[in-house]
């Protein structure tokens, strides 16, 4: 110790009583005093969908704060709509949310149809119904097995990306394109379905109903599955709706609210008899339930749909060069990822004037702030996958 | 390096591609199809595409726009690959800026910020054509270093030229009254 | 709203609902649509509680877009959440009513990818009182309606409350919004970039940042297409490839 006396030619050194606090405490077991980790996940990161950057602030492996950092994938979608005609912006729209392409067309084309007063024939109503509900399978399918992939099973995102193949099959068949197909036309759609196009749908909607049991028995009933994701991520219903969480998330907080039953009527939905699934955990798991029952649902709509599909044309009388008379519209649709709106300002010339895009997953994805306070680091993971977002659908 | 060897070094290289994850948006989607899906399965080509880290790679094939913000890190992860490395550009956004080319954030093509060996057309190209892009890859693979500089270029990590028909340049200017470009033979 | 096909002259036409007849050559004017329902809630409880900051309203195609004083912006947040009962926060964001410039310039008029737009400054549903708007969508998933606000900000400091403290998810609504228009947002707080990087300069959304990409270099598509029909009949062509290029067989349905 420093009172004692050093011996010649050993250099002396004061003791220094602090430095060796954390060394004494650390033998007898008490809190230590460290520091917070600051880690970085993404852009680039298996888990992160895309490119999604969370900064999370950590102390051990609870999370303290978190920031997702997005802007990725911005593309300015808004600026370049002012620059282009309808027809344009509508093979642009469909890489919003590029899991589900036919579904970002249906809100912007309904709004043009309302702005210039033209009503879609009842056959390609129910046409973009039947394809809407299509893409909300396909992407609901690679959902229920690429959560599995997220927690940590691999197999189940093999059985999602397989099934969806029989999906995009069909929609190739009917419109050219896997995805984007950039099929819809103000007035109606491009074309009309080929031959065996509604037996070969038929066929399909078993083979999917068979795959949703296949998910539930093999990742919703899986005990690995359940300890990962019941209880984690819990949003309550009301301040889901405060930040703007829309879609199977608030649906699975117990918020009974669909825009295809309780929104402004649109498409073929008015005809069809279809039940809204609601789930009153509000946790991860809840989010996969609701978009299993979901993807059953919307299979149940589309043989609802085959079985009423009205014989006629496929496009309204429309002018040459579409220009849209003056006049503001808000359309807000029901898709697959959550609400979905546009809000077209039109003065008369062939393209917008503004086209606000409402996209769901901007505002699901701002919860995350809110939502990963004190979760442990691999949940984050788990919840990431169970909020479902497109990177294109927040970055627009 | 005498011919056979190169020829069985090349061989060995080219089945067996190591592809770094970099999915980016819609041409994602299709690359992931292509290598999760048995329908298009793209392990029967050797590629396999495990490696989540860049530093264990030896192809990245970037799908999807490349924005000003996501370019740093585009650059910053090539550098992390070693030589020798081969970079595929899938769909137009990474070709050219795509339908996005006039955007203010968009970087019109990843050839600006690192070199491009193959370029995929397509918005999105279909998984087959990824895999024809892979094979085509894989026949450039193959034909490095016999009689050509190509592989001592790609081992160092220097500038790769690519001496060939095309190298020189085709003028596209079509007058409707002239002669067709390319002559119709 | 039910399709009835509107009587043909007759001067008693019924307007249960109906939304403004398309065009039929009616000598008499059509009697007033009966308003929504929910709209005149909605308004009959604005006006019990915001009163005279309402400045305009008006119904766009079945959407009920209000327009209220910008020092009313804050205090509309929590009427809407209290009495108006609209827990869901759809969006907020801006508008600029500044005519585009001309796309490429005087001589850009070649370019006929890009639409042209009127040159005089006009305002939409509800009015405005200047060129910056900023406009939100609120609405409720328990009595099923909902509503647009816009208010007017200022050109030349454009500024208005925050709404984070009642929604708060209008936390990133406000920062794109900044970002885009460059309106400050007061009582938000950290206003950062969203979407661009941190020394980007400018506010993209603005009718005056141009898209450079365009003004250097006309859309690359057009030297593949010819004329519309009736722009090659009415001037001459303006370039070789319009005046020598075979007509093809044009496709129906509203090409690019």
């Amino acid at each position: 110790m420093s009172t004692t006396e050093t011996p010649a030619g050993v250099p002396s050194f004061e003791l220094d009583r602090n430095a060796l606090r954390h060394l004494a405490d650390a033998q007898i077991n008490v809190e230590l005093d460290t520091g917070d980790m600051i880690l970085n996940l993404g852009p680039q990161h298996p888990a992160t969908h895309g490119t999604l950057r969370l900064v999370v602030r950590l102390d051990g492996e609870r999370v303290l704060a978190a920031d997702p950092v997005i802007g990725y994938m911005h593309r300015g979608y808004e600026k370049l709509t002012e620059v282009r005609t309808y027809p344009q912006i509508t093979t642009l729209i469909n890489r919003i949310d590029w899991l589900s392409s036919f579904a970002n067309e249906v809100p912007f084309i309904n709004a043009a149809e309302k702005l210039m007063g033209i009503e879609a024939p009842p056959r390609a109503t129910y046409i973009r119904t039947i394809l809407t509900e299509l893409s909300r399978i396909s992407t609901f399918i690679l959902f229920l097995g690429e959560m599995g992939l997220q927690v940590g099973a691999l197999t189940p995102a093999f059985y999602g990306f397989r099934d969806r193949e029989h999906v995009l099959n069909l929609i190739e068949g009917a419109t050219g394109g896997r995805f984007h197909p950039n099929f819809n036309r103000i007035g109606g759609l491009k074309d009309d379905l080929p031959w065996g196009w509604v037996s070969e749908t038929r066929s399909v909607m078993k083979m999917m109903l068979d795959s949703c049991d296949q998910f539930e028995d093999l990742v919703a009933g899986n005990e690995i599955f359940h300890a990962r994701t019941k209880g984690i991520g819990v949003i309550p219903g009301d301040i889901g709706t405060a930040y703007g969480v829309s879609g199977s998330n608030i649906r699975a907080s117990g918020v009974d609210w669909d825009l295809r039953r309780d929104g402004e009527p649109y498409l073929a939905y008015p005809d069809l008899d279809f039940k809204v699934w609601t789930h009153a955990d509000g946790d991860s798991f809840a989010r996969y339930w609701v978009r299993l029952q979901e993807t059953r649902e919307s299979v149940r709509m589309v043989l609802q749909l085959l079985d009423g599909l009205p014989s006629g044309p496929v496009m309204a009388k429309v002018p040459r060069i579409i220009k849209v008379p003056e006049g503001e519209a808000w359309v807000e649709t029901e898709n697959p990822l959550g609400q979905m709106g546009y809000y077209v300002v039109s003065k008369g010339a062939t393209g917008p004037f503004r086209c606000k895009i409402r996209s769901a997953s901007f505002s699901n994805v701002s919860i995350l702030p809110w939502l990963l306070r004190g979760v442990y680091v691999p949940d984050v993971v788990t919840i990431l996958a169970s909020l479902y977002f497109i990177l294109g659908d927040i970055d627009r | 390096m005498p011919k056979p060897l190169t020829w069985l070094l090349n061989y060995s290289r080219k089945y067996s591609l190591w592809m770094f994850q970099w999915g980016l948006a819609c041409c994602a989607i299709e690359m992931a199809a292509a290598l999760a899906s048995p329908r298009y399965d793209m392990m029967r080509l050797g590629v396999i595409p495990f490696p989540a880290s860049p530093r264990q790679a030896d192809l990245v094939v970037i799908s999807g726009t490349v924005t000003d913000k996501m370019a740093p890190a585009i650059k910053r992860l090539y550098e992390q690959m070693p030589d020798p490395k081969y970079v595929i550009s899938m769909g137009s956004c990474s070709n050219c800026g795509g339908p996005y080319w006039d955007s203010y954030s968009v970087t019109k093509g990843v050839d600006q910020i690192i070199p491009v060996d193959i370029y995929i057309p397509g918005c999105p190209p279909r998984p087959e054509a990824l895999l024809q892009g892979i094979v085509m890859l894989q026949e450039q693979i193959q034909n490095e270093g016999i009689g050509n500089d190509q592989m001592r270029q790609r081992w160092r990590g220097e500038p790769v030229v690519i001496d060939g028909p095309h190298s020189a340049p085709v003028e596209l200017t079509a007058k409707p009254d002239s002669e067709p470009a390319v002559p119709v033979a | 709203m039910p399709d009835e096909t509107p009587e043909p002259s007759d001067a008693e036409a019924p307007a249960a609902g109906d939304a403004p007849a398309p065009a039929e050559a009616e000598p008499e004017p059509e009697p007033e649509p009966e308003p929504d329902p929910r709209h005149v809630e909605l308004l009959a409880r604005l006006d019990a509680t915001l009163g005279d900051a309402v400045i305009e309203h008006a119904d766009a195609l079945g959407n009920l877009v209000v327009r209220i004083r910008n020092d009313a912006w804050g205090r509309f947040a929590e009427v809407a959440k209290s009495d108006l009962e609209c827990d869901y926060l759809s969006f907020v964001s801006g508008i600029d009513w500044a005519p585009a410039p001309k796309e490429g310039g005087d001589d850009g008029g070649s370019d006929t990818s890009s639409p042209v737009q009127p040159t005089e400054m006009t305002f939409g549903a509800a009015g405005s009182g200047g060129r910056f708007q900023v406009f939100a969508h609120v609405q409720s998933t328990t009595k099923l309606w909902g509503l647009t606000v816009k208010v007017d900000v200022d050109e030349a400091d454009p500024a208005v409350a925050s709404w984070v403290s009642v929604y708060p998810g209008a936390d990133w609504h406000e920062r794109e919004t900044w970002e885009m228009y460059g309106v400050r947002f007061d009582g938000h707080p950290s206003l950062r970039h969203l979407y661009l990087p941190a020394e980007f300069e400018g506010h993209p959304l603005r009718k005056d940042f141009p898209l450079l990409a365009r003004v250097v270099k006309p859309w690359p598509g057009l030297v593949d297409v010819e004329a519309m029909p009736e722009e090659a009949s009415a001037s001459e062509p303006t370039s070789a490839e319009d005046a020598t290029e075979e007509p093809a067989a044009v496709t129906e349905g509203g090409g690019a």
